[in-house]
Formats: C-alpha cells, structure tokens, sequence
C-alpha cells in the first residue's frame, strides 16, 4: 500500500467535521511495536502506517470507549469514527453491524486489503528485538525487514502469522474508503492446531485444555481486545450471582473460557486477537476456531460477511440439521 | 558475607541437595518462562531471561486462601503455612520488589499471610548478564546484581556460579552445600565486577524519575493521560505480571455448605475495581485508571513509603498488547513537568 495516499486520505477523513477522530497504527516505541493511534489531525495522520506488523484488530475499540456522562449544558460528541480495517477486522464491523453493537452511519471503514501479518513472537524468536523501532514491509512474496541500518529478506511462510495462513478474507469485506489494490486470496492451509486436537480421545482434550488453562491469570486480556466480546455487564464481573468465581484455579478458569468461547460461537472472526495477546501462551485461537468451524458445518453460517444477515444464535431454520441432538 | 563457587559440572549435586525442601524455578513454555515447582529428580536450567508472571506468586499467590468455613457455624480453619520454600533464579528485580511490597503489608497492621511466606521461602537470585531489552531497573533504584530482598546471589561467571550469601537463610544454604563448593579468590570477584558493568552497560532505555514523585499529581488534568491511555484495552496484563503490583479483592466462595474466605488478586486498570455499589466509579474511564497506575507507582507510594513502586523490570511494556510503554508515558509525565 502507498503510505502517502494511506496519510493524505486519512488527513482528508480527519479534517471533515462530522469526524472525531480515524484509528489506526502507527510505530510502536520500540523493536517491532506497532500501537493504535487516535488520529485527529494532519500531524497525527502524517504517522500513520500499514506494515505486516499491524496485527492488532482496532475494531474493538468501537465499543471499547467509554460513554461518560455528559456534563450539564454539552452535547454528547456523536461524530462518526474512521477505522482502518484489514479483511479479518472487517468482518468483526460486519459482524457489530450484524448484532447492532454499534450503527452503520457512526463508522466510516477505511478498508486496507491485507496480503497478511507476521507473527510478532515468531518474528522476535528469530530476528531479536532491538530497541530502536524496526520496519517490516510486505516485499514481493515475502517480507522485508529493515533494522539497524540493515535490510534483510524473509520468506513468507518462515514469519506469516498462522491466522493468516488460515485467512480466507484478506480483502475488507465492508469499506467505505478502500486503500489501494485488492489482493489475490491465498489457499488456507489445513487447521493443523484443531485437527490436532480433534485427533485425541477425549482424556487426551480434556488433559490438554487442562494444562492450557491452568496457566491462565485471568487479565481478561483475551475478553478485551475481542472486538465482539462487547458485553456492559460481562458475567465475569458479576459478583451477584457470581457465575464465575474469582477464584484461579482449572476449573474457575475452564468455566471462563468455556463461557467465553460458547459466547462467542457463530459469532467469532477468527482474527486470532485473543491469542495473540494472551500473556500465558493459550491457544486460544484453536477453541474459537473449532466452535466456528462447527457452525459452518453443521450449519453452513459464517459471521461476519453479511450485514444484512440474522445474528446466528438468534436465528432458526426449519430444516437445521440437528443431528446432535438424541 | 562468605563467596563461594560453584563449577557448573555439580549443578546437579547442588539441586539435590536443597530438594528436602519445595524447590521452584523458571521453566519454559513455548517463547514463555514460568516459576513451577520443580519435580523430583528433575534439574532446572537457568538459562532464562525472565519469567513472564513474577515469583509474587510464591509470597503473594494470586487467590489465597484466609480460612475455610462452615455456613451455619461460627467455626473457622485458618490454613497451615509451613511449607519452606526455595526458589531459584530469581532476578535481582523481583527480589527487590519483595522489599518494597513487603512495606505495605507491615504498614498499619502486619500481614499473617504475606509476611508468613516471605519468612518460608529462600530466595536465591540470579545476577543478570544479559538484561532484557525493556530493563531500566538502575533508573529506579535497581541493578542487574542488587542483593535487595535475596538471601543468596549467584553470578553466572561461564563455567561456574559465583555464590555470595546476603542473609543468614543464605549462609545456612552455602553451608548445607559446602562440599560441593569451592573457595572464591579474588580473581572471581574481579570477574564479577566485570559481568556486571558488562550487564549495566547493556542495559540502553531509562527513565528520569527526578521530581517526578512531587510533580505528578500537578499534572492531574494534563492531557497526556487521554494519549498514553486512548489504546488501552482495560485488561490485567500490565498490573497482574508486574512484580509490584499488590491489590487485592476479598470474597467468599461457597461450594454446598463449605466455605472458604479467600482473596486475590486485583487489577486497578479493570472497571469494577473502583465501582461502588451506588453504581458510581470515581475512575470512569481508562484514562483516570492509567493515571491511578503511574501515580501509585510513582507518587503515592513514594509519598507513604519513601521508594518507587516500580524496579524497572519492563514486564509491563514487554507484554502490553497494545504498547503502552512506561519509560514512553514517564518521558511524557517528565516533559509535561
């Protein structure tokens, strides 16, 4: 994508006065960090960049920010917000249009078609991580990292970030404003993580998920950066009946994320945030994934392409297959 | 203060000698490190940077049982804490940070709980010779071989560990391993001093804390704290796995007519910790909570307790999702003084 024309229309989106403000990325403050940036005028939008380094879904911060109580005699800022989205955070914007989490004419979606992310641990694991910010660019068919002064070729299936290789969506499928070329889909590869786990016997899960979630701290970092785990009053936080207890152990911490990926069931984009920002390494991308492809399966719906569709736990069909039911 | 050696051909010897009691240390998993206790006959390596969730955890475990009840009786059971425990490879951050949280629960009354497994437990640390690229601990009070909070310290020297006892649960641990050690010379010491001017000069991001303590609560309404807020995404990452992070919540779970009082712990960067039962927040929004975050670091508890709530350890900046960055945000509360 030409950084220029990606700033010069973000500056134009920003400067329009039914726009509070365009979120995008723009350079982390150091190594490979990239961070989500609240643009609001030209200098802010000078920043802005696109890199496979942008993985993080700014979708969630659409109903992430806090609606304050209005002071006495001011009017609500009601402006629209830009967003820029890759094909997979898109689908999350389909997918809040969908559940009316938010109103089609609040946003404008600034659609980047994405020829795909690197997997930042991955990336770090094998070019360590310097202080001074580093550049990644999407490089013929495969990468270019730039650091210290130093350019270095990568090929793309040795850093390609495995929600990626998975992606059936590299184009937006909602924009208002699209950002250069359309790319050509990739085949996905075979789900190898569910595959795997599909492939044990029943001990065989319930000991693996065992070992998952016993290391999970609870942070709720997976529940926060989940663009449609958008809930008010979540039932984790709910003390009165508590659903979960706070209580860290395997079973409070199965019983969250279990609550969590059933919530999430028909519903969930795939864009691989939750694990991505899990502090305790959880797979959790392969829970969320199996309950999606169930639902395709069984019954042939996917979230999040659709804005006109009927949110798929609200939905019945006469002739659902139901055959798991005895 | 007894230096001894330790070749790294008797690591193993020297593990099966402290296994009487409850060994823990950093194990891997995947580009992750954890403290787990160590099996039986198992040798922990300790080649490690850091571990991802701070060893708090072994003196201030994230849910802690106070007593168990039964409804309807006025009966309680207060848990047994006697356990001793060692941990190894602790980073000299970690320890100190020890130091610093262990003046909160002495402050207005003493802590059973926390000071019971501060005396349990035996920490022998690990000098850094390769500090992490988010490390600024000399910035606030640290280095990369402080003996704050340690019983023992160990310097990674090559072939052998360097072992200085810092507290009397540390000369106990050197004299129980005596015969698998070796006399330090004076040519050890010098090689330590080396490593870890070597380590102080890795160590490249800082921060300027001066009148940073007596500055920040002026900068109240500054509008910094809506930038370096505007990305967070509210979670625990920052406050769970920083090594001074200590608040708790309280509460009492029940399982048919058994019960347990119990705390744990508690993130002021979540909506509900500072939400009354009125349905009022006095911290509304992510901006007021970050701001909180960096005042009780770097204000109130200095203000209290006369010492940065912060030892530099970069957990906070390595792991936030979005990058918020504490030597970013205190270089912004800096300019803005």
């Amino acid at each position: 994508m030409d950084l220029e024309q990606l700033r010069k229309t973000a500056a134009e989106i920003v400067d329009r006065d039914d726009v509070k403000y365009l979120i995008g990325w723009k350079q982390g403050s150091f190594g490979y960090r990239v961070a989500p940036s609240f643009v609001e005028d030209a200098a802010g939008a000078a920043e802005l960049i696109f890199s496979p380094l942008c993985t993080a879904n700014l979708a969630t911060y659409l109903t992430l920010v806090e609606k304050l109580p209005v002071p006495r005699g001011q009017e609500a800022d009601d402006r629209k917000v830009a967003l820029m989205v890759k094909g997979c955070d898109s689908r999350a914007v389909v997918q809040l249009l969908v559940e009316k989490g938010i109103h089609r004419d609040q946003v404008i979606v600034v659609g980047c078609p994405c020829p795909g992310m690197v997997d930042p641990a991955l990336l770090a694991e094998n070019y360590p991580e310097t202080e001074e910010p580093a550049e990644l660019k999407w490089n013929g068919d495969g990468f270019l990292l730039i650091r210290g002064g130093e350019e270095i070729k990568v090929a793309r299936d040795e850093l390609l970030a495995e929600k990626c290789r998975l992606c059936r969506y590299p184009n937006p499928v909602i924009s208002d404003i699209s950002l250069g070329e359309a790319v050509e889909p990739w085949e996905p590869v075979e789900d190898s993580g569910v595959i795997e786990i599909e492939g044990k016997d029943i001990d065989g899960r319930s000991d693996y998920w065992e070992e998952q979630f016993a290391k999970c701290v609870r942070c709720y970092s997976c529940r926060n950066v989940c663009p449609l785990c958008y809930c008010q009053d979540c039932i984790l936080d709910r003390l009165n009946p508590t659903w979960v207890n706070r209580a860290v152990n395997f079973s409070e911490n199965t019983a969250f994320h279990i609550a969590r990926a059933f919530h999430l069931a028909g519903r969930c984009i795939e864009c691989g945030e939750c694990e991505r920002v899990c502090p305790a390494n959880i797979p959790l991308g392969r829970l969320n994934r199996k309950l999606a492809r169930e639902v395709r399966d069984k019954y042939g719906f996917e979230p999040g392409v659709d804005p006109e569709a009927e949110p798929f736990q609200a939905s019945f069909k006469p002739d659902d297959p139901e055959d798991f039911i005895l | 203060m007894s230096a001894m050696l330790l070749n790294k051909d008797k690591w193993p010897e020297f593990v099966g000698k402290l296994a009487g009691k409850k060994l823990w240390a950093p194990q891997a998993d995947g580009d992750a490190v954890h403290f787990a206790p160590v099996a039986d006959g198992e040798v922990p390596t300790l080649d490690f940077r850091n571990t991802r969730v701070p060893p708090k955890q072994a003196v201030f475990p994230q849910t802690e049982t106070m007593y168990r009840f039964q409804l309807g009786t006025e009966e309680m059971e207060l848990p047994e804490l006697n356990e001793e425990t060692i941990l190894l490879g602790v980073r000299p951050c970690d320890a100190r940070a020890m130091t610093i949280v262990e003046k909160l629960f002495r402050w207005d009354i003493d802590d059973p709980y926390y000071l019971k497994r501060r005396e349990l437990v035996t920490l022998v640390g690990l000098a850094c010779n390769e500090p992490g690229l988010n490390c600024f601990c000399p910035s606030v009070g640290g280095g990369p071989a402080s003996t704050e909070g340690l019983d023992l310290l160990m310097v990674d020297l090559g072939d052998s560990y360097l072992l200085e006892a810092v507290t009397a649960k540390g000369e106990a641990l050197i004299a129980e391993t005596k015969e698998i050690l070796d006399e330090a010379g004076a040519d050890s010491a010098k090689e330590k001093d080396r490593i870890i001017s070597e380590a102080e000069n890795k160590i490249i991001r800082t921060v300027d804390t001066e009148g940073v303590p007596a500055g920040l609560p002026g900068l109240w309404e500054d509008p910094l704290w809506q930038r370096v807020s505007a990305a967070c995404l509210g979670c625990g990452t920052c406050t769970y796995l920083c090594p001074t992070c200590h608040c708790f919540d309280i509460q009492d779970e029940t399982e048919g007519f058994e019960a347990r009082r119990c705390r744990m712990w508690d993130s002021c960067m979540f909506e509900e910790y500072t939400l009354h039962t009125s349905g009022h927040n006095p911290r509304p929004a992510r901006r007021e909570r970050t701001r909180n975050r960096i005042n009780h670091k770097y204000s109130y508890y200095v203000d209290k307790f006369d010492v940065i709530a912060c030892v530099g350890c970069g957990r906070c900046s390595n792991l936030c999702p979005v990058n918020i960055d504490i030597i970013e945000i205190l270089r912004q509360v800096k300019e803005a003084l």
